[in-house]
């Protein structure tokens, strides 16, 4: 079944491969597209539904009911701030739906601080070939289609 | 499956470790000599891929990671 993963923030859709860190651009952990996001005070929402197997202050996953994990991470390097400038709403192992609210942050601040916001989000262990980027190089409103996992 | 003994082994033992902090699908380390961190022992206990950058090393292992982290706590211990 082909899941519709949606854009946990609002911003302006980018290529993995653009994303400043060699791990995501290499899909390393797997493939999937990046929003650079708006810097405003903001909901992190859930790209998927399913349940949050992961949560940390600036990364999570969600693992649908099949199975399926979606990694979003808030900025690169983030783990460095330990926190600060994240607040979580949800908690690891709620069952949620696509476009809860997960975490509120604002990418300004982490911007501020020296580091990219930009957020990628993994199809984990997804093949290349089975992720198809539908938004891409525009702007993108939070909970609209960014790829689908086939 | 991480086998975390075999991570501590391929870089290159406990005393090579000076510290291991796990992200969100990767364990960040840093190691006294970078020369000691075996990368194929590395790929062998589960690790998707190594980045090395000195004697930073990123062993990118997926979102388990905060899980193998813990189990090398102990290890370590």
């Amino acid at each position: 079944m082909t899941l519709q993963v949606l854009a946990p923030v609002p911003g302006r859709v980018i290529p993995m491969g653009d994303v400043p860190d060699p791990v995501f651009a290499g899909s390393l952990v797997g493939p999937g597209a990046a929003v650079d996001p708006s810097r405003t005070s903001q909901r992190v929402v859930a790209p998927v539904g399913g349940r949050i197997a992961k949560l940390h202050p600036h990364a999570f996953v969600v693992v649908t009911g099949d199975g399926r994990g979606v990694l979003v991470h808030l900025g690169i390097d983030t783990v460095q701030l330990k926190g600060v400038g994240f607040r979580l709403i949800a908690a690891e192992g709620d069952e949620i739906e696509a476009g809860t609210a997960i975490v509120e942050w604002d990418p300004a601040v982490i911007e501020g601080g020296g580091r990219s916001p930009v957020c990628p989000v993994v199809a984990l262990g997804a093949a290349a070939d089975d992720v198809r980027v539908v938004a891409k190089g525009g702007e993108i409103a939070v909970g609209a289609a960014l790829f689908t996992w086939s | 499956m991480i086998d975390a003994k075999a991570i501590v082994a391929g870089l290159g033992g406990a005393e090579n470790i000076i510290e291991i902090e796990p992200c969100a699908t990767r364990l960040r380390t840093e190691v006294r000599d970078s020369s000691k961190v075996n990368e194929a022992v590395l790929k062998r206990a589960g690790a998707i891929a190594v980045v090395h950058a000195g004697t930073a090393v990123q062993v990118i292992v997926g979102p388990e990671a905060d899980t193998v982290a813990s189990d090398i706590d102990e290890l370590l211990e």
